[in-house]
């Protein structure tokens, strides 16, 4: 059976409200750990077809700093929190209370790459927070691994997870925008259900 | 030069020589090569994961090392390449994320048994894996050319060799 047929307009729309539920809270989370405004978009819920995962959120080669953690049990599901490299690097300054443009880079990347897993933590931790408390489920998460690479290598594993089951994977999407910051920063959380669990998921909000 | 070929995921391309293939962003995927020494003849296949039989239908060979493989040869065989003088170059199989306590879950871990399996399967079919680049954390980006026979790999932080 085509996996894609067999989500309804419905769905889809429950699916994207989870999305918001849980993206509103990890802005908030993010908001109160940097003590500034952070605004949130509409999330995005889509089939997308496995092949071109790799480069549905831009050029393969992009360099993102992305955090994942994992949920599993009565519902099991990974969460990323992608930010591009350059922007990770303003993003951890902001709670690293000391200069560390002094530093060796090692010694940079090292105090940086705990910062953006704490950050990520944050924030994926309050997604699923969110959606334990309209489910009622317990979820366990796992503790955040980071990783620094090109977007489609990240992608890739993505591509692979969905790729067991069938020809097109499912993505929910949430840009989240930081103020009072010189810069533009952005972020991005992807939900990214593990096949099969959508049901289970879709079954607890009865419209399935 | 020829215009580059890109081979996204789970495609399969082969050509006669001059060509370049290219696979960007490889991350748990295997980027592997198999060319004919003598008249330059290549194919370069996107795998996703080791084992068709895990899945309920296999609309692309390409995906799976376990389909990939023979098709491959199937194709190069079309454009008159000679089994003795075939030869494969691999690239790929990493573990994106460490996951602690979690390495034998079998999704993070796919990076390595697709490298297993499109190893197995080269040995199988009887072609001789000259050189690969395969394994670790980081993702990788590889290009191919029928000129030099050369499997050129970037990785992102350490650079550029060529294999």
């Amino acid at each position: 059976m085509d996996y894609n047929a067999k989500f309804t307009n419905i769905h889809m729309d429950a699916i994207r409200e989870v999305g918001n539920i849980g993206t509103g809270n990890a802005a908030t989370a993010l908001s109160r750990l940097l003590e500034r405004v952070v605004n949130m978009d509409v999330p995005v819920a889509e089939m997308v077809p496995i092949y071109d995962v790799a480069t549905h959120y831009g050029s393969p080669e992009m360099s993102v700093c992305a955090v994942l953690v994992r949920t599993e049990g009565e519902f099991s599901c990974s969460l990323i929190f992608m930010i591009d490299e350059e922007k990770a690097a303003i993003m951890t300054d902001l709670i690293i209370p000391m200069d560390i443009s002094g530093m060796d880079e090692a010694a940079r990347m090292q105090i940086r790459d705990s910062a953006i897993a704490e950050q990520g933590n944050i924030i994926l931790g309050a997604f699923l927070n969110a959606l334990s408390k309209i489910t009622g489920w317990t979820l366990p998460t796992t503790t955040p691994a980071v990783a620094r690479d090109m977007l489609g290598s990240i992608m890739d594993l993505v591509a692979s997870m969905f790729g067991v089951i069938g020809e097109s994977a499912m993505l929910v999407k949430t840009s989240l925008h930081i103020k009072d910051v010189d810069e533009e920063l952005a972020g991005t959380v992807i939900m990214i259900p593990d096949p099969g669990s959508l049901e289970c998921l879709l079954a607890k909000l009865g419209v399935l | 030069m020829a215009q580059p070929i890109h081979v996204g995921m789970a495609d399969l391309v082969v050509s006669r020589h001059p060509a370049t293939l290219i696979t960007l962003g490889l991350g748990s995927c295997i980027g592997l090569v198999i060319f004919d020494q003598v008249s330059k003849t290549a194919g370069m296949v996107h795998i996703m994961l080791p084992d068709s039989r895990e899945a309920h239908n296999i609309p692309k060979p390409g995906k799976f090392a376990d389909t990939a493989v023979p098709f491959l040869l199937d194709e190069l065989y079309k454009l008159g390449a000679i089994k003795a003088q075939l030869r494969a170059k691999m690239a790929g199989g990493a573990q994106m994320f460490a996951m602690p306590g979690k390495s034998d879950n079998a999704i993070f871990a796919v990076g390595n048994r697709n490298i297993e399996a499109t190893t197995k399967m080269l040995s199988v079919a009887g072609i001789r894996l000259m050189s690969s680049d395969t394994g670790g954390s980081k993702g990788r980006s590889v290009e191919f050319s029928t000129e030099t026979l050369k499997f050129t790999v970037k990785t992102l932080g350490t650079g550029t060799k060529e294999i």
